[in-house]
């Protein structure tokens, strides 16, 4: 059937459709809707954006996310570009120190009526807490939390090496690892080749040897304790970790290597816990591998923190900061936190989430019981490999020594630490 | 050659209604000239300016002075990202330049499937670098390339890990960026070689020199000019490369192929010091400069020359 008009009704219904959200706000009635840019487009971030981005749209809201795939970086340009435009999107993907460095090149949205309301800050670690309210009002959520020091052992090479025990200890770890060498397991340690994967090694055992020396080498850049001997400690111990590398992977992703390591052929891995949602992706059984939390010398788990988060750009329009309340609500909300988390094999932000039901795996549960018991023991610190400990140029000078001295066997521990206080002093 | 003396002579007013005459094609060309220039020097200015302010995040007025400049100066990214520079732009360009003439030399005799084996020489050229990059990056990973194939044949002792040797990586952006570039090296100077008068083959042939002779004393000191030229052009790639460093080995072992372009790109859009970013394009263009200032300069020599002899 042809549609036919008059040009008065034409004119009638344009007028309509003009005056429609001037009449909304009128009636107070704003129909909230939320500009959001982030870098997740496809796999498992992706499926997860879309789930949230469906419960924020089943509250009335309208959902209008750009995501940049690519590198963290790659969005940042993006925001860079529409902030100087000063048309910043209402939320936007970012973490870490950075959240402290971008609210001052433009003016945030003050949540902290809406956390109190919530009573979230009394379930979040205090570290976390922290880097969300710079200047002590919160103008950022933490979304998700994974461990970047989770230890992957492989089912086949634990047999290959006759051993049962999830080692606790460095030194544990170490006689693992030689166990597995002589039992026939090529290389005990899966690794990739990338920056942070070299810094994630450094992370972890400089965190599993003393937790207080990393806090104030790594997080407070204490000079006395980044020339402490806990740092060269951790430097010779990536040392044996290197040498138990594949030295062949270039700059590989650590993904390409994890067939070799569920058949035996490499032994460990100290990965982040997304790599459960890799090796799961890639069709590997729960009974290929065991997930445990990283070596740490006093034996009580040590848990390096990096969190997604979302950061809100004020914006006057009325409708957008609908949107906005709307989608800090939802970010806090325990039941979309447990469908997200679910998704991408991450854990909760909130301490208070029970793990224990239906759609949560093993890992996931014992992470969540490490993060409980290293914010308990005041071990839960922040990433330095995932841009959580520091702004991302000294995160950057900091990976160039240790990336270097994982791939140049000649540089010795004590060189090294020089090297990493010199580089810290150039970056500040 | 051109007679000054009647150009200086010349009635002034014909030249006005030929210039008249000709205006439209002068604003044909001068108007994407100037646009093209000023968004050019315009850039270069801005880059210049904010490298001497203190950006991080985004670009703020203020003036820090060479403070930028020291502090990548001193920075162990570039001074290695330099070292790179002078041994990647030395062998390369030597490297292409021969490969280039020799590939030349044997397509000009003359040889059955020429056109064949020119489209093949000249074809990576047509391959974005990213490509080249990533393919090379396969073939020479010791644990999935050459050194596997190798392996599998039955070699087993044979060793290829250039690419993750921290000593040797730089050269396999060698290999990589001459197997990219020396068919262009090689079309320049195949085009150079037919330009040769025949005549002057067929003298040297009738005093009885031979092929070689032949090439080394008559052909070759012709194509000089043509040298010069591929060399500019291969430096100036070697200068600003980028994509294909980025895909081979994206810098690595570690930081030990830097090249002044990544640390640029590094500083800028990696660690968010604009400023200092800044600071590391203009010393990149400094660098182009010495090098085109000296064949600008060469070219207006013998320019003079020409009109003089």
């Amino acid at each position: 059937m042809p549609i036919t008009t008059t040009r008065r009704r034409l004119l009638a219904g344009s007028a309509a459709a003009l005056a429609l959200p001037a009449f909304a706000r009128a009636q107070g009635a704003v129909k909230p809707r939320l500009t959001a840019i982030s870098q997740w487009s496809a796999g498992s971030d992706g499926a997860a954006i879309t789930a949230l981005g469906k419960k924020f749209e089943e509250k009335g809201g309208v959902w209008q996310h750009s995501p940049v795939p690519g590198f963290t970086t790659e969005m940042m340009n993006k925001l860079r570009a529409q902030i100087m435009a000063g048309d910043p999107p209402a939320c936007s993907q970012l973490k870490g120190p950075e959240i402290a460095a971008w609210s001052k090149i433009a003016p945030t949205v003050n949540l902290d009526d809406l956390v109190a309301a919530v009573g979230y800050e009394k379930v979040v670690a205090p570290d976390l807490a922290r880097l969300h309210k710079p200047g002590g009002k919160w103008i950022a959520l933490p979304l998700q939390i994974y461990s970047t020091n989770m230890l992957f052992l492989s089912k086949r090479a634990m047999d290959k090496a006759k051993a049962g025990k999830i080692p606790v200890t460095w030194t544990d770890f170490n006689d693992l690892a030689e166990k597995m060498k002589a039992g026939g397991v090529t290389y005990p340690i899966a690794n990739g080749g990338t920056r942070p994967d070299d810094g994630q090694k450094f992370e972890a055992a400089l965190a599993g040897i003393s937790p207080a020396s990393y806090r104030a080498a790594i997080m407070n850049l204490d000079e006395k304790a980044l020339k402490g001997p806990e740092v060269g400690a951790a430097f010779a111990q990536v040392r044996k970790i290197a040498d138990w590398m594949d030295p062949n992977v270039g700059a590989q992703h650590f993904s390409t290597n994890l067939k070799r390591f569920v058949d035996g052929d490499m032994g460990m891995m100290i990965m982040g816990g997304w790599a459960q949602g890799v090796l799961r992706n890639a069709g590997f059984k729960f009974d290929d591998f065991i997930i445990a939390p990283g070596p740490s010398d006093n034996t009580k788990p040590v848990f390096l923190l990096n969190a997604d988060a979302f950061i809100f750009w004020q914006r006057k329009e009325p409708d957008l900061q609908a949107g906005q309340t709307l989608m800090a609500q939802l970010v806090m909300d325990p039941a979309i936190q447990t469908m997200y988390s679910q998704i991408t094999g991450s854990i909760p932000v909130r301490t208070d989430v029970d793990l224990s039901g239906e759609g949560w795996s093993d890992g996931q549960r014992r992470t969540a019981a490490a993060l409980k018991d290293a914010i308990a023991s005041n071990q839960a610190v922040l990433s330095l490999a995932h841009n959580m400990a520091q702004e991302n140029g000294m995160t950057a000078a900091m990976i160039d020594v240790i990336t270097e001295y994982v791939k140049n066997k000649t540089i010795k521990p004590e060189q090294a630490v020089t090297r990493l206080a010199e580089a810290v002093e150039g970056a500040r | 050659m051109i007679d000054t003396v009647s150009i200086a002579t010349r009635p002034v007013r014909p030249a006005i209604a030929g210039a008249l005459r000709r205006l439209p094609e002068y604003l044909m060309i001068w108007v994407p000239l100037l646009l093209s220039a000023l968004h050019l020097v315009s850039f270069s200015l801005w880059t210049i300016w904010i490298s001497f302010t203190p950006s991080t995040l985004v670009p703020v007025s203020g003036w820090v002075g060479l403070r930028n400049y020291t502090a990548v100066a001193a920075s162990r990214n570039w001074q290695i990202a330099f070292d790179n520079l002078l041994l990647f732009g030395s062998a390369f360009v030597l490297l292409s330049v021969v490969t280039g003439l020799v590939l030349a030399i044997l397509l000009d005799q003359r040889i059955r499937g020429e056109n064949l084996l020119r489209s093949i020489f000249l074809y990576p050229l047509a391959v974005s670098f990213v490509v080249t990059g990533t393919v090379w990056s396969w073939l020479l990973s010791p644990g999935i390339g050459i050194q596997k194939l190798v392996h599998d044949l039955g070699w087993t002792s044979f060793k290829f890990d250039w690419l993750i040797d921290r000593d040797m990586a730089i050269w396999t952006i060698v290999i990589a960026a001459i197997w990219q570039s020396s068919g262009f090296a090689m079309a320049l100077f195949l085009a150079g070689l037919r330009s040769v008068d025949a005549d002057i083959i067929k003298a040297a042939q009738i005093d009885g020199a031979g092929p070689i002779r032949i090439y080394r004393r008559v052909i070759l000191p012709t194509l000089w000019p043509i040298t010069i030229t591929v060399i500019v052009v291969q430096l100036q790639f070697a200068i600003s490369a980028f994509d294909l460093v980025r895909a081979l080995t994206n810098g690595g072992p570690g930081i030990a192929t830097q090249l002044p372009a990544l640390v640029v790109y590094d500083l800028m859009f990696q660690r968010s010091l604009l400023g200092r970013g800044a600071a590391a394009a203009v010393l990149m263009l400094l660098i182009l400069l010495a090098v085109l200032l000296p064949y600008a300069a060469w070219r207006y020599v013998q320019r003079r020359r020409a009109i003089h002899a």
